[in-house]
């Protein structure tokens, strides 16, 4: 790695919601280190609290004990060193796709936001679709200037919740690929939420199990594969195996995933 | 592939003239079958025949521009106020709270019940024309506006707080935008309310000039023609009017929601 930049340390964490006066404990005592340059990957059942954990990450939520730290500093709302894409790809329907990739590129000139706009838009596939609306790209199509658009803000941490949720199989796949390209190319720390274990393996380093009610780390699994990953190999069914019997779905229900 | 475009809008052009072309040969025969005198239900060709006196003397027109005029100036501060007041209750639920019920109060009250008032206070004048005017479009423009601050999707809010964009940049680089097919609808509906409030600004505020006044001369003289033809032309400039701001609203919509084909 080039730099030690991107390391994500949650101490001691836990949260609670109140729902009708009592109080809902959503995240009890998450430990959780990621080292820069990884990418670790959160799988749970709904409810687990991965998804308020991103948003923690993220800084949209702030009332909670324990810490929340990037690279040695307290996370105290939402930083330009982490980017984000969302399940839904969250564009601005009235901006063409060069406008959104541009989106948080505010404080630079016209001349270095093209340039970054053009670069990321080039990263993800989709030059020369600068002009066009998210109403004329396909799903797959959107989510690419999705992350074209966390990229363009050089976040040294990238954030993704269920980024490939909405997309149809082979998609999804493909996005796989893609997504394991750019975190290649662009050596940052990814850290995403999803509830595909397959999607867990094909892409992390690490895979971290949660429990709901409240929600706990599980397990931490290493995939010690090396890449690109064959999703039909005897190691890569052997860790689902391993993940799918935290959820307590062993091989009687070798098709299922976690609800 | 011309041919038919071509007969599709011949077809809607016929569309639009078929009915009060109907109307008008019913008129007649209403007035064949001895229904009505003459003196109360004038043929359709004397209303013709007024219209072409009233247009070839130039102060028709003028009667009509100062119409329009008047609309333009009302309509334009309402939308200003308009825009303003219901992006601030929009923006801010302690606005609302302190705003929303008076004016929903106030908004009760029709038009017309204002006009003792504000003659009382401002005479027959130019100012309390415009007001009437400008108030009326303020209604649905506020309403609207507000709700479509009010209903900016908080998937778009929260992203925009992902980086960071607060206040002023925050309402012109989300609120605004996002609320725009709303405001767009306030703004058709004020001007329609616009032009419908200006007979009652021009008939009950007396002034020389204006269509309403033409309508209000026409009474005054027993010339039923020039009244129909009074209520044609605003009904014609009215229709004109909102088919111009539909046209103004769609091109504003297809920067958004552009055809798959292209």
């Amino acid at each position: 790695m080039p730099n030690n930049k991107g390391t994500l340390q949650i101490r001691n964490l836990s949260k609670s919601f109140i729902v009708d006066n009592n109080p809902l404990q959503i995240l009890n005592d998450i430990n959780l280190t990621v080292h820069s340059g990884a990418f670790v990957t959160i799988v749970g059942s709904s409810g687990c609290g991965k998804t308020t954990l991103l948003r923690i990450m993220l800084g949209l939520e702030n009332h909670y004990t324990g810490e929340a730290l990037i690279d040695g500093k307290q996370i105290i709302g939402p930083g330009s060193d982490r980017g984000i894409v969302f399940q839904d790809h969250r564009l601005l329907p009235w901006l063409t796709v060069g406008e959104n990739v541009a989106f948080g590129l505010d404080k630079l000139k016209r001349k270095e936001k093209k340039l970054l706009v053009d670069e990321h838009l080039k990263l993800v596939g989709l030059n020369g679709f600068e002009s066009a609306y998210p109403s004329q790209l396909s799903g797959g199509m959107a989510q690419r200037v999705a992350i074209a658009r966390a990229l363009a803000s050089k976040p040294e941490i990238l954030l993704l919740d269920e980024p490939l949720g909405a997309l149809d199989a082979l998609t999804r796949m493909y996005m796989q690929q893609e997504l394991e390209r750019l975190w290649l190319l662009e050596k940052i720390t990814m850290i995403m939420v999803t509830h595909d274990i397959d999607e867990a393996i094909y892409l992390s380093d690490k895979v971290v199990i949660m429990s709901s009610r409240p929600g706990v780390i599980k397990k931490i699994i290493d995939v010690p594969l090396s890449r690109p990953r064959d999703r039909a190999s005897s190691d890569f069914t052997r860790i689902k195996a391993e993940i799918l019997e935290e959820f307590h779905l062993g091989t009687e229900y070798p098709f299922a995933y976690a609800i | 592939m011309k041919r038919f475009a071509f007969n599709k809008k011949t077809k809607a052009i016929l569309g639009v003239f078929a009915f009060p072309i109907v109307l008008i040969g019913l008129w007649q025969l209403f007035i064949l079958a001895g229904f009505s005198s003459a003196r109360f239900l004038p043929p359709p060709y004397k209303v013709l025949q007024k219209f072409v006196i009233l247009f070839s003397e130039p102060t028709y027109s003028h009667h009509i521009a100062v119409s329009l005029q008047r609309v333009m100036i009302g309509f334009f501060i309402g939308t200003l106020a308009g825009f303003l007041f219901g992006l601030l209750m929009g923006l801010s639920k302690t606005a609302e709270k302190i705003f929303a019920p008076f004016f929903h109060a106030i908004r009760q009250v029709p038009m017309i019940g204002w006009i003792p008032l504000i003659i009382m206070w401002f005479g027959m004048n130019e100012l309390p024309r415009v007001l009437i005017i400008s108030v009326a479009a303020f209604y649905p423009i506020t309403l609207n506006t507000f709700s479509g601050v009010r209903n900016v999707p908080r998937e778009y809010l929260e992203l925009a707080s992902v980086y960071g964009f607060k206040g002023l940049t925050l309402i012109k680089k989300i609120i605004i935008p996002a609320a725009l097919p709303s405001i767009a609808t306030g703004i058709s509906l004020g001007l329609a309310m616009s032009w419908s409030v200006l007979m009652v600004a021009e008939i009950f505020i007396q002034t020389a000039l204006g269509v309403g006044t033409q309508i209000q001369r026409g009474r005054d003289r027993f010339d039923i023609a020039l009244v129909i033809a009074g209520i044609i032309t605003v009904g014609v400039l009215g229709y004109a009017m909102t088919v111009l701001v539909q046209k103004i609203v769609q091109a504003v919509e297809r920067g958004r929601v552009i055809s798959t084909e292209k």
